[in-house]
């Protein structure tokens, strides 16, 4: 049986590298229709446009795996974004590191709050983030008191997302230092073994002496604590922040995950393909105009492209099984 | 049969007076009734008449609730009603503007409905590996996407001729619109249907253990299509009195909805865990929250703080019962 596993199979047998070919396929399609696509102004401006989409795609990889799900994330990016923002407009603060330092703090709390009603109290957590989605999103509005911060509120805060340092755009960094970080956990830490663990099975890793509730509090921490900083960096980069923003932006950050071939029910999934798959969805957003479709039709191209994808990926799931059995027969 | 615990369950729940009122739908009814009795006391406005007045607009989302119950108590989710209300919503006026009569319109956008709820059912049907949370997330995006194409640049539409609208946003002597008796007839309709059917017995056989269910002969995959379909129907009957109440319909029409419908059905004691959950508790967690909206709109409190309260409920619904099962757990170990 050795010879049948040729790199053609090697290839399609690993989610990663399918996807990469999927980009690759993407990005020479779009690159023949428009010419402008992939130049390297270009492809920064794509990458500072979506880093929240990536950024928060991260976070949601931890609560996937562990078969979480978190839909407060994107009232929380706005909670700490428009506190940012006021903080700014009523000119209480005005020191770029420190409001960085609040809104993440902020993300950090509620983070944490929506871990604990979900690892000590029990309530799953699509009910009990739904419940903080609604919560965290009127904290945003009632923070704004109906108000809202624009450029000229904003000052030198907004130029963050100018700031260059090394010719890489500040809020690429983040995204980079980001995916480094969590590269290095989830791959070669115990935390982020235990992560994979308790997604895989939880009863077993509860055995095995895992606190499993400490490791959930844990990633919706973290899922808090990215959405924090997501606000602030929303904020930096559209220098605005109102209380409806990123609306529905959960839907893309899940979306990103199970493009990547994060799997929903836990354990399956990896930062490789989180990145992959909020790139694959970026560049959609992207090329569709490019490639002259009407921006009208862009969400609907998008939602079949998302429900291709899975059933894609349960399809070549099937195959797979049926000719791991084929191999067992004699 | 005994449990995982060795504990035996008996074939027939018992039934105790103590149960029925010290249980979830006792509390529900208490809040209700206190919730009634402080607003009437802190607001002069708060009358039979006007809160009737105000109902049409709330009423809309009991229609989803119904079946959402269905879904929940499967075990499963559908967050693409709202964005299936807005696609109906939008056809309906389309057909409308175009000079359709009324009949014809409201077919239209009960067909619109039930077809994006059989589209739902099909893919979920046909890959069962998928979960529902993520093909009613691409189906939502691609209802509203629909949506959005069809009106165009402008984003919006209004009923150039809402007579046939308006023969339906009527009241019976002046009161009572018709959309609560509606409301009466489905709630019953749906409520019967699950607790006193072969039918609801399946759903609810379904939500508890899928596989078991499979092997004991229900037809899982039927009754999952048929309740997707039936979210489909009702949305689109929700539309069609949305538009009754708006006029028109644009590119947000509906969102949120789906949400709201979830959270009436889980502060009523349906859990989307599955197996769990009774109708009467859903629609009388509707009427509550439908009551504290209006409450709190006449007395212009802001309404994100309806959303604050909204959630705060939502949560703790869930987190309190949680809470007093592990106390109770732990002195029955101590002891």
């Amino acid at each position: 049986m050795k010879e049948n596993k040729s790199i053609l199979k090697k290839i399609t047998g690993s989610r990663e590298a399918s996807l990469i070919i999927v980009l690759i396929i993407l990005c020479i399609v779009i690159q023949f229709r428009s010419p402008s696509f992939l130049t390297l102004k270009s492809i920064l401006d794509m990458l500072k446009n979506n880093a929240n989409t990536m950024i928060l795609t991260l976070g949601m990889l931890g609560v996937l795996l562990i078969g979480g799900i978190d839909i407060s994330i994107a009232s929380t990016l706005a909670f700490s974004g428009m506190s940012v923002g006021m903080l700014l407009k009523y000119g209480i603060i005005s020191n770029t590191f420190l409001l960085f330092v609040i809104a993440i703090s902020i993300g950090v709390l509620c983070g944490l709050l929506v871990g604990l009603v979900i690892s000590r109290g029990k309530v799953l957590p699509i009910i009990a983030t739904m419940g903080f989605m609604y919560i965290y999103r009127a904290m945003a509005y009632l923070i704004g008191n109906s108000q809202w911060a624009s450029a000229e509120n904003l000052g030198d805060f907004k130029n963050f997302a100018l700031g260059k340092v090394l010719g890489l755009n500040n809020v690429i960094w983040i995204v980079i230092i980001c995916y480094a970080i969590f590269f290095i956990v989830m791959k070669w830490t115990k935390t982020g073994r235990k992560v994979y663990a308790v997604g895989s099975n939880m009863e077993a890793a509860q055995i095995s002496g895992i606190n499993v509730k400490n490791i959930q509090l844990l990633v919706y921490t973290v899922m808090g604590t990215l959405a924090g900083l997501c606000g602030a960096l929303t904020t930096a980069v559209y220098s605005s922040a109102q209380p409806n923003m990123a609306y529905a932006k959960e839907m893309d950050v899940i979306a990103a995950c199970v493009i990547g071939g994060v799997s929903m029910s836990g354990g399956r999934g990896s930062v490789g393909g989180a990145l992959l798959g909020s790139l694959i969805l970026a560049i959609i957003a992207k090329a569709l105009p490019l490639v002259g479709i009407d921006s009208i039709a862009q969400n609907t191209v998008k939602g079949v492209i998302i429900l291709v994808v899975i059933v894609l990926n349960v399809l070549t799931q099937r195959a797979m099984d049926k000719n791991n059995l084929k191999g067992r027969e004699m | 049969m005994a449990g995982k615990s060795g504990r035996t369950i008996s074939a027939t729940p018992e039934k105790s007076w103590k149960k029925m009122i010290f249980g979830w739908e006792g509390i529900l009814i208490l809040i209700f009734i206190a919730i009634n009795i402080y607003f009437s006391i802190v607001s002069p406005s708060y009358q039979f008449a006007n809160i009737l007045r105000e109902m049409p607009k709330y009423l809309t989302e009991v229609f989803l609730l119904l079946p959402m119950v269905y879904i929940l108590v499967l075990g499963e989710i559908d967050i693409s009603v709202g964005a299936i209300v807005c696609l109906s919503a939008t056809m309906s006026c389309m057909a409308s503007n175009n000079g359709m009569p009324f009949p014809a319109v409201a077919l239209v956008c009960i067909l619109v409905g039930t077809a994006c709820g059989i589209v739902n059912g099909i893919v979920l049907i046909n890959f069962t590996e998928l979960p529902p949370m993520i093909v009613t997330l691409a189906t939502q995006i691609i209802f509203r996407g629909i949506a959005e194409i069809a009106l165009g640049s402008g984003g919006s539409i209004s009923l150039s001729n809402a007579d046939g609208f308006r023969s339906i946003a009527g009241k019976v002597g002046n009161l009572v619109p018709y959309i609560f008796f509606l409301v009466v007839i489905a709630a019953i309709i749906y409520g019967v249907v699950l607790a006193k059917t072969t039918f609801g017995r399946n759903i609810y056989a379904i939500g508890s253990n899928r596989i078991a269910a499979f092997y004991a002969g229900v037809h899982v995959q039927k009754i999952r299509l048929i309740c997707y379909t039936l979210l489909g129907f009702m949305s689109g009957i929700a539309a069609l009195f949305l538009t009754s109440v708006l006029y028109g319909a644009n590119t947000t029409t509906g969102n949120g909805f789906e949400m709201d419908a979830i959270a009436m059905a889980v502060f009523g004691g349906v859990s989307n865990i599955g197996g769990k959950g009774r109708m009467p508790g859903a629609i009388i967690s509707a009427f509550i929250i439908m009551c504290l909206r209006i409450g709190l709109g006449q007395r212009n409190t802001n309404p994100q703080v309806i959303l604050l309260i909204l959630g705060a409920l939502l949560i703790l619904s869930v987190l309190l019962p949680n809470i007093s099962a592990s106390l109770n757990l732990k002195k029955k170990t101590v002891k």
